[in-house]
């Protein structure tokens, strides 16, 4: 142990007994997340089941001034998760009551373990749902999504974490514990804790409940597809539908590498000859979700070299599953995969797409390109051969102007995957100088000695 | 400790820093996405990395690279605690073949003396076909039918259940007479495979494709899945698979009959929708909410890892007992054996039946 004074141990384990883990090899499985590239073990992995052995964890960490990383599955796409420093982490998987549903309120409030899918099958329970669709929603724990304030499919129309957290409980560095917010649509008293929390990927304090507001299920949902000759075309089809009447719940695009990698992984029948494909669709009561589908139709009609609506709830399915399968079967052709996450103002993302095909192309990196068009998020996908330095070096390098190009369009190195530590270097590029010296101050008030997560952000 | 496993763990395994312990290309498939985490049973146990499929992956990385020790304490547990019922499988989105990385690590840690003691015996009992073939006598196990022609398919007897279940082996022969009966027959090796002698349990299948000819119906279905692996699909057809062709619907409908998948072939083969056809034609079928997740019997898992087996098995009695079943259905000796030790120290008045007595059971009514 270099970093945890044997003192600080035995604190630990007076507290919490068999639930803190030493063996180098339990030790080594937390020394990563689903980010490729970044590794750090900690030194030793907590299990608290409460907010009070939450508490009493960090002040063992601020008597002893011992990093504390907060974990919940550790599917964040950004190192957010990995110790850099060593030292404590403080896995919440343990922490998964589901302390209520209220179908009077709209709301849930829970413990950070309890997973989203968890949170989601409780909410359909009462006829309502949890609103953020993260592609990990099975696997990833509500603390984790709103550390990370994730986002997913339903964005365009229905927003991401941010908008559905009430209030949350939090343990800061020194054990102190806070509510902030509450279960109140309206309330302005003080600055708005809550949402600083949000997003703060562990670096201001440990989320230990979640009050989160909830939405009725949607009656109906209808999808359709069509299909461009480039995404170019594809772009403006989805700035023309978004122009053209309220945001619809779904709008994603793949473009021709991304086709021919799901066709041949999944057999949905897609055309590969296309340069580009659009996925709409829309949920509501059913006569709007057909008007609003057989709009979204007409207005692709102009540039679309093809159209299918789906017929079938299974051929919406397949849709669906279409576009949820990008990820695993770009992953199939390589053993590294490096999934980003850029997003530009919806105007720009013709002139974004572009660049990134043309990018891949001066490095001679296979990137193919696939994301949520309708709120101009990008997932560009790097797959290249592990043991081949300079290939990873040149997805790298492709990388970083993919990453200056979407900010220099007005738009961010990360829609709603994090920061981390995968993408601090490129904070300040987003930020400037004079915000990046406020997120320290910030981060300093909360975490005066510097122990929450550090080397992410505000460090 | 962190700093010298961390700064040196690598991406995934390079050419130059291999132990050839495991296949590159399957240890290099996951993308460590998270997914099989909340398939995991023992990661439902433990909440811990190192106890989910992501985690023990990243073991295997460590110990192929070197980063770990073979004696390391965490390798040793966690190759040990997982049930191998790769359930994993089924959400994995990059198709990481994680049995076979299983096989491939037990074949590592469980070689020799590093195999659990109690597993010994039984894979040397497995390992002599005249002792099995004395086993199916003692107990009368399905006697000797030749094989008259050559598309008639065969019966596989297994090791274990001609001793444990040999009315399991009569009943399908009753129920199908076209079946042939070969009592010289061996191990199917699946219990080596799974148990560190991957090599072995390769060749006993080999063997056994050798021995019987042409199509192979067996009745359990952790054997079909490996017998599958290894001399091919087309050649091996489990029982319920097999029985949905042959067998008619029922009239009445007087039992409440729930299922216990059996893990390899729902989760290996993808075959899970047969024994419910089954059982919904002839009965009143109740699904139990963890039909498709492990009953803790999971091979020599639970004389290995009693204390997780019978915590995985409890919840699965409450399930059952919730139920208010008649029978809970078994298509897998070891399951059925799980099942049966399970409701009888719970004092349930649900039996575990194998499928295959059940229907010949049935069918005798």
């Amino acid at each position: 142990m270099d970093n945890i004074p044997p003192a600080a141990l035995a604190d630990l384990k007076a507290l919490l007994g068999e639930r803190v883990l030493t063996e180098p090899g339990a030790l080594a499985a937390y020394g990563r997340d689903a980010t490729p590239l970044f590794r750090h073990a900690p030194d030793v992995v907590v299990q608290p089941l409460t907010t009070e052995e939450v508490a009493g964890v960090m002040r063992v960490a601020t008597r002893h001034r011992v990093p504390v990383t907060t974990r919940g599955a550790g599917t964040n796409l950004c190192a957010a998760t990995v110790p850099l420093s060593g030292g404590i982490v403080l896995s919440t998987t343990r922490m998964t009551a589901l302390k209520e549903v209220s179908r009077d309120e709209m709301l849930a409030v829970c413990e950070p373990g309890v997973t989203a899918g968890a949170l989601n099958r409780a909410a359909a329970a009462e006829g309502l749902i949890y609103v953020p669709d993260p592609g990990s929603k099975e696997a990833s724990t509500i603390g984790g999504n709103v550390a990370t304030c994730a986002g997913g499919l339903r964005g365009l129309k229905y927003g991401v974490t941010r908008q559905y957290v009430l209030g949350l409980e939090a343990v800061l560095p020194d054990g102190e514990v806070i509510r902030t917010g509450g279960r109140l649509v309206k309330d302005v008293a003080g600055y708005d804790l809550t949402r600083l929390l949000v997003g703060s990927e562990g670096t201001l304090a440990v989320i230990t409940e979640i009050t989160m507001a909830l939405v009725p299920n949607p009656a109906a949902a209808r999808y359709g597809v069509a299909y461009f000759e480039t995404m170019a075309d594809a772009s403006e089809a989805v700035r023309d539908i978004v122009a053209s009447g309220p945001a619809p719940a779904t709008l994603e695009f793949m473009d021709t590498v991304c086709i021919a990698a799901v066709e041949d992984f999944a057999h949905l029948g897609l055309r590969v000859d296309a340069g580009a494909l659009l996925l709409f669709g829309d949920d509501g009561e059913p006569d709007a979700v057909d008007r609003s589908v057989a709009r979204m139709a007409e207005v692709c009609g102009k540039r679309a070299t093809h159209i299918e609506l789906a017929a079938s709830i299974a051929a919406a399915e397949d849709l669906l599953a279409a576009r949820r399968c990008n990820l695993p079967a770009l992953a199939r052709s390589g053993s590294m995969t490096i999934l980003e996450d850029v997003t530009v103002p919806r105007p720009k993302l013709a002139e974004m797409v572009a660049f990134i095909a043309a990018t891949a192309d001066k490095h001679a990196v296979r990137i193919g390109t696939f994301g949520h068009a309708g709120d101009g998020n990008l997932h560009p996908t790097a797959v290249v051969d592990a043991d081949d330095q300079q290939a990873v070096e040149a997805a790298l390098a492709a990388f970083d102007e993919i990453f200056r190009h979407a900010v220099d369009l007005g738009g961010t190195i990360t829609g709603e995957h994090g920061v981390g530590a995968a993408k601090l270097p490129y904070l300040e590029h987003r930020l400037g100088p004079e915000q990046m010296a406020l997120l320290r101050r910030i981060k300093g008030a909360f975490d005066p000695l510097g122990l929450l997560n550090p080397g992410k952000l505000g460090s | 400790m962190s700093e010298s496993v961390s700064e040196t763990m690598s991406e995934q395994t390079g050419p130059a820093d291999s132990r050839g312990i495991f296949s590159k290309d399957l240890l290099d498939a996951c993308i460590s996405c998270g997914f099989c985490l909340p398939a995991c049973p023992t990661y439902a146990l433990t909440g811990q990395e190192q106890s989910s499929p992501r985690g023990r992956i990243t073991l295997m990385r460590l110990l192929e690279t070197g980063d770990l020790a073979p004696d390391d304490a965490t390798l040793a547990e966690e190759s040990s605690l997982c049930l191998g019922c790769r359930a994993c499988e089924t959400v994995c989105p990059a198709g990481v073949q994680y049995g076979h990385l299983l096989e491939e690590w037990r074949d590592e840690q469980w070689s020799g003396l590093k195999r659990p003691w109690i597993v010994r015996p039984l894979l040397l009992i497995a390992n002599r076909k005249w002792l099995l073939r004395i086993l199916g006598l003692v107990r009368r196990s399905a006697r000797k039918r030749r094989r008259t022609a050559p598309d008639q398919p065969t019966l596989m007897l297994g090791c274990f259940e001609r001793g444990l279940f040999p009315s399991v082996s009569r009943s399908i022969a009753a129920l199908d007479p076209n079946l042939a009966v070969d009592p010289d027959q061996g191990c199917c090796g699946a219990l080596h495979a799974h148990n560190g002698e991957l090599e072995k349990g390769r060749d006993l299948a080999r063997a056994l494709g050798v021995r019987l000819p042409g199509t192979i119906v067996t009745t359990s279905g952790g054997c079909a899945a490996h017998l599958a692996d290894v001399i091919g699909r087309d050649r091996v057809v489990e029982a319920s698979e097999w029985l949905l062709k042959h067998n008619a619907d029922s009239e009445s409908r007087p039992l409440r009959v729930g299922l216990q998948d059996s893990c390899h072939l729902r989760n290996g083969l993808g075959v899970w929708k047969e024994p419910r056809d089954l059982l919904g034609r002839t009965a009143t079928y109740v699904e139990l909410p963890s039909a498709g997740s492990c009953c803790g019997a999971a091979g020599t898992y639970a004389l290995v890892r009693k204390k997780e087996s019978k915590a995985i098995l409890a919840k699965k009695i409450a399930e059952i007992e919730a139920a208010d079943l008649d029978l809970v259905i078994a298509v897998n000796p070891g399951c059925l054996r799980q099942l049966q030790t399970g409701l009888r120290k719970a004092k349930s008045r649900t039996k575990a039946v194998h499928i295959v007595d059940y229907l010949a059971q049935i069918t005798r009514q």
